[in-house]
């Protein structure tokens, strides 16, 4: 991504398509200069406003008024960017936001590129690195609480949480160093167990971010469920029962399901992609084998199974065989159409997290608990959002947490001259947690954050 | 123009000065070392010990590349110490007691035996400015000495204010004049200057002292040594085996005298080092010391209002240690002889700036000086210093050109990073007026490189003091692979002998064939180097060893193999450090140009204009966004 800090950038910062208002971004040294340009004079130009006030004016290219649109001034430092930003507020539709973008590039402005609004802004000083994150993880939000999630992390929580960590570790890093730099004798008594108490106290606190990891990934990347079991066993009805509408065509023929269907939901703050799968079977049917393969397939890459099984047939030794010593999955296990069970389902009640009736009426609402409950197992999704960490924070936390317990361990050693390599290695620490709110300089790692922004933030 | 009489002026003759000069006319240049008293030359300020916590390192790096004060120290040396022996090799050092007379005896022998120096004796009052260049510089009593480039090491002397008790005096040192004009002449010419302060104790007389009371602190045989001059005279008389200094397995060796060393009894070599060794002793501060110190508080120099410049803050003074360390019941004192013949004895640790009456109570609080005897009082010392963010890592001025600065005057304390800077100035002073790029050591290649990066590009506002965890890659930076790693640049300076530089290459290059041998022997299914990098194992353990190597070799094969990883680790670091260090600041870029970067941001470079950007990046106040928006407008100016 190329980068030019003395220019001026413009993009329309809503979604294309049918809209009451669009609104164009235009940030940087020339912002006001273009907006004087573009308007259609009267008494006072929009760079001699003060910041801060809407006026409505009319965008004109040479004599033509493309669009009538609010236009807001923002002067640098005390706007997102930093820097002067004019944002025209046009008539929704992309039409009008295309034209104004036009006008506005021919008076000098450039097309930004993805991400570039908030890369000033970090660059700029007015937010750092885990909270331009945020920008992204909040504009990308699916649910209420991943939003609230990144909007806390916008705010600094994390940022503050991480830097904490650093100065803890920064000072510890300092006493350490100490050890080796002045004879034992003017320093304190039993100055090594002190340190590695304090070590170990921020090695847990690093464990309770990473804790969030889990719930991080969630809300932003969403789950993938994957309803699955053998034909006819009630998957589809399922589906359809957790939308609340009649998604899948149900019928009692097995193998009536044979491709995949896929729909989105949100359970307690989770975005969740709901898959149906083709009913697992031997068949001849080559349509039927493409879809078992790709239930296959699904299976692999879920989150959550959700499996269900025909109670009125016998249990099947080989299924439940299957069940129970997969552990890799995190599975959830339905006996279906429980009304007419086979009676030898009596003795296999382990197996089974719930029996239901999905013909019968049935308690929604329990299912959908179950499956946000086995999905975040452990985690408190009632208590108040908040920021969750990232992959990215996940591998750098995890690596730095690694190498401070490679550090503490060596100072337990009896052996000294092991204060000197653990030092070494407790300055890996530093560099690691310091790249997460950028404390420490990587130009690749700051390209690699802001090209994953659409245009316009 | 008339043709100037000297290549080179050197303004004091302390440990700066006299490696600025010697390093000046080893490489050829006429060089002239002003100083106000000959007698003066290498004179030991503070305690005459040279060496200790990464100090060491820097006598070590000195002796790589052809400094002396290595040498100057060995050959005077009467005690001598390894400190973090059991902390490992990359923060072990040595530490040595000189003869406070034979250190400056032999330094003036070693000027006096070079034609090139010429000892003038004045005080310089200002440059020497002609058509808006340096040429010189003017005496106090306005004689003009011309020289086509200046190195300043003027150490505490400039502006130098003795402070005891509430009792003023003017001076450099105790009972010598300080020098006043030339300082009020770089403050018209815009140099920022500041005030610092530093301390000595008082000297006792060594028969006044009780020792039975004191814990005995002997020296070490063989004595570990900074040179390869004296190592190679050690073994000479002692033979190879005993060439490992630095092992704590070693200290029980007789002495096995095979071979005569020529030259003993000279000022050059008076003796041997490690014969005759005089002995330290330990004792400790008591709570009638801390209570006499409180109860005088008020008529210190430095508590009673005096002194407002800032001291080193590790090296505090004893009014320092007892109000900030106050639940410590007790401070450590070292009794150190300042020679065989001298009767003076340095309490070390009792830096102080009370009263003279209030000094004599206080030591004599201390177990074993009961009865001390005073010869000359502790005294603290204000000093003008100057900025050196004010000068390029060549030690030049920026503001003048062809005038360099070494030593105390840039903010610096000890004489190990004096030395250090003197020989940089030196040798730079020397390469500029011949049209030459500067000699400039990296942080990853020496403590020196650290040292001067450290002061051009964060400055100091306060003493600086060499430590190891200054250091990013302290275990590539140890004191035993100095030579090796520093050839490089000893053959670029040209001070050190060809065939000198030639046999360190071998020893490097022997080094490196063992390792690779060790890891292609198997021995029990593992390879040597592997049974090698166990805890408990040393070469002399390992099957198959190769007989002809020299203990020093076998020395860099055990840590190089043992520490391997940690050394992989290191050259890692160095090179990411390596890709911000290899962008050049363009010198026409015009910070102002640059909007997106912050005012405090801004400042800071065009006052230290970095020449990398990993120098940038290292400046206070500047952070990684700061260094991002000048990565992209230097990358934008190249097109």
């Amino acid at each position: 991504m190329s980068i030019t800090q003395n220019d001026t950038i413009a993009a329309i910062a809503t979604a294309l398509g049918e809209a009451g208002i669009s609104v164009v971004r235009v940030s940087g040294p020339d912002a006001l200069p273009i907006a004087d340009r573009v308007v259609r004079q009267r008494k006072e130009l929009p760079s001699q406003r003060p910041a801060g006030m809407f006026t409505l004016e009319q965008v004109i290219d040479g004599e033509r008024v493309v669009d009538q649109a609010l236009v807001l001034i923002m002067r640098g430092p005390h706007s997102y960017t930093g820097e002067d930003v004019v944002e025209f507020q046009g008539h929704g539709g992309s039409q009008c936001a295309k034209s104004i973008l036009r006008v506005v590039c021919n008076a000098g402005a450039r097309l930004a590129e993805p991400g570039e609004f908030t890369q000033r802004a970090f660059l700029n000083g007015r937010m750092d690195l885990v909270q331009a994150e945020a920008v992204l993880d909040l504009i990308h939000a699916r649910s209420n609480r991943a939003a609230a999630a990144a909007l806390d992390q916008l705010q600094g929580q994390l940022s503050q949480a991480m830097n904490g960590i650093y100065d803890d570790l920064i000072a510890l890093a300092a006493d350490l160093e100490a050890t080796l730099d002045f004879p034992e004798d003017e320093l304190p008594d039993a100055v090594l167990p002190e340190i590695i108490d304090r070590g170990q106290a921020s090695a847990s606190q690093i464990q309770r971010w990473l804790d969030t990891w889990e719930e991080g990934h969630l809300l932003r990347d969403g789950a993938l469920v994957v309803i699955a079991g053998r034909p006819n066993a009630g998957k589809s009805t399922l589906l359809n029962a957790l939308l609340g509408r009649e998604r899948a065509i149900v019928s009692g023929i097995p193998g009536t399901t044979r491709d995949t269907i896929e729909e989105d939901i949100v359970l307690k703050g989770i975005p969740i992609r709901l898959i149906d799968t083709a009913g697992l079977r031997e068949t001849e049917c080559e349509i039927e084998q493409v879809g078992i393969a790709r239930t296959h397939q699904k299976r692999l890459q879920a989150d959550l199974e959700i499996y269900l099984i025909d109670a009125t047939l016998p249990p099947d030794s080989h299924e439940i065989n299957n069940l129970s010593t997969d552990f890799q999955k995190r599975r959830l296990v339905i006996l279906n159409k429980i009304d007419q069970a086979n009676p030898e389902w009596k003795s296999h009640q382990n197996t089974i997290d719930i029996q239901l009736s999905l013909i019968k009426s049935v308690d929604i609402e329990r299912v959908k608990d179950l499956i946000s409950g086995k999905l975040v197992s452990g985690l408190d999704l009632e208590a108040r959002p908040h920021a969750v960490i990232s992959e990215r924070h996940y591998q750098l936390l995890s690596q730095a947490k690694h190498e401070l317990e490679a550090v503490l361990a060596m100072l337990l050693t009896s052996h000294e001259d092991e204060v000197a390599l653990a030092s070494t290695r407790m300055r890996d620490v530093l560099d690691l947690l310091g790249t997460i709110t950028g404390r420490t300089y990587h130009d690749e790692l700051l390209n690699t954050i802001f090209s994953r922004f659409c245009i316009g933030k | 123009m008339s043709h100037p009489v000297f290549d080179i002026i050197v303004v004091g003759a302390g440990h700066a000065g006299y490696e600025a000069a010697l390093a000046a006319a080893r490489m050829g240049a006429i060089t002239a070392l002003v100083t106000m008293d000959r007698r003066a030359i290498g004179r030991m300020s503070c305690n005459p010990s040279i060496g200790g916590m990464a100090k060491s390192h820097i006598v070590f790096e000195l002796d790589a590349l052809g400094g002396e004060l290595a040498r100057n120290a060995d050959y005077t040396g009467i005690q001598f110490r390894t400190l973090n022996t059991r902390k490992g090799p990359a923060v072990r050092a040595n530490r040595l007691q000189s003869e406070k007379s034979a250190f400056p005896e032999r330094i003036q022998a070693v000027i006096a035996e070079n034609k090139r120096i010429h000892i003038v004796e004045a005080i310089v009052g200002d440059l020497h400015i002609e058509n808006g260049s340096l040429s010189g510089v003017v005496t106090e009593d306005g004689s003009i000495l011309e020289a086509r480039a200046v190195v300043l090491a003027t150490g505490t002397f400039l502006g130098g204010t003795i402070h005891i008790g509430d009792q003023k005096l003017s001076g450099g040192r105790l009972g010598e004049p300080g020098a006043y004009q030339l300082g009020k002449r770089f403050s018209q010419l815009g140099f920022r200057t500041g005030r610092l302060k530093t301390g000595t104790p008082p000297r006792l007389h060594r028969d006044s002292i009780d020792y039975h009371r004191m814990e005995l602190q002997p020296g070490l045989f063989p004595p570990p040594v900074f040179s390869r001059a004296a190592r190679l005279d050690l073994a000479e008389k002692y033979g190879q085996d005993c060439s490992t200094w630095n092992n704590d397995d070693l200290h029980q060796v007789e002495p096995c005298p095979v071979f005569h060393v020529e030259q003993l009894g000279t000022p050059l070599k008076p003796w041997l080092p490690g014969d005759r060794q005089i002995d330290c002793y330990l004792t400790h501060t008591t709570d009638q010391t801390h209570e006499i110190i409180e109860r005088n508080l008020g008529r210190s120099a430095m508590y009673g209002g005096h002194i407002e410049s800032t001291g080193v803050r590790y090296c505090p003074s004893i009014e320092d240690k007892i109000v900030k360390f106050r639940d410590k019941p007790q401070h450590h004192v070292f009794i150190e002889p300042e020679g065989r013949t001298c009767v003076e004895i340095y309490p070390n640790g009792t830096s102080n700036s009370l009263p003279e009456d209030v000094q004599v109570e206080m030591i004599r609080s201390i177990p074993g000086m009961e009865r001390a005897e005073f010869l000359k009082p502790g005294y603290a010392i204000e000093y003008d210093y100057f900025d050196p963010t004010q000068l390029y890592h060549s030690l030049e001025s920026k503001i003048v050109e062809n005038l360099f600065f070494a030593g105390q005057i840039n903010g610096t304390t000890g004489y190990e990073e004096a030395a250090g800077q003197g020989f940089v100035a030196g040798v730079n002073a020397v390469r500029k007026i011949r049209g030459q790029s500067p000699f400039v050591m990296s942080r990853h290649e020496g403590y020196i490189g650290v040292l001067i990066d450290d002061l051009v590009t964060k400055g100091t506002d306060e003493p600086y003091r060499m430590f190891t965890s200054r250091a990013e890659h302290r275990l590539t930076l140890r004191q035993d692979n100095a030579k090796i790693r520093l050839r490089h640049h000893a053959v670029d300076i040209g001070i050190v002998a060809e065939d000198e530089t030639l046999v360190i290459q071998r020893m490097a290059d022997r080094v490196q064939a063992e390792i690779e041998r060790l890891r292609s022997i198997y021995a029990d299914g593992s390879s040597l180097a592997q049974l090698l990098r166990r805890p408990e194992m040393t070469y002399a353990d390992l099957p198959n060893q190769d007989f002809s190597l020299t203990a020093e070799e076998i020395e860099q094969v055990e840590i190089d193999l043992k520490y391997e990883g940690y050394i992989a680790r290191e050259r890692t670091q160095i090179e990411k450090a390596g890709q911000l260090e290899r962008i050049r600041v363009p010198a026409e870029l015009d910070y102002d140009q640059i909007r997106a970067l912050r005012y405090e941001a801004r400042e800071k470079l065009k006052r230290i204009l970095p020449e990398n950007l990993g120098q940038a990046a290292r400046i206070s106040g500047v952070n990684p966004a700061d260094i991002a928006i000048l990565s992209v407008w230097i990358k934008k100016m190249r097109g």
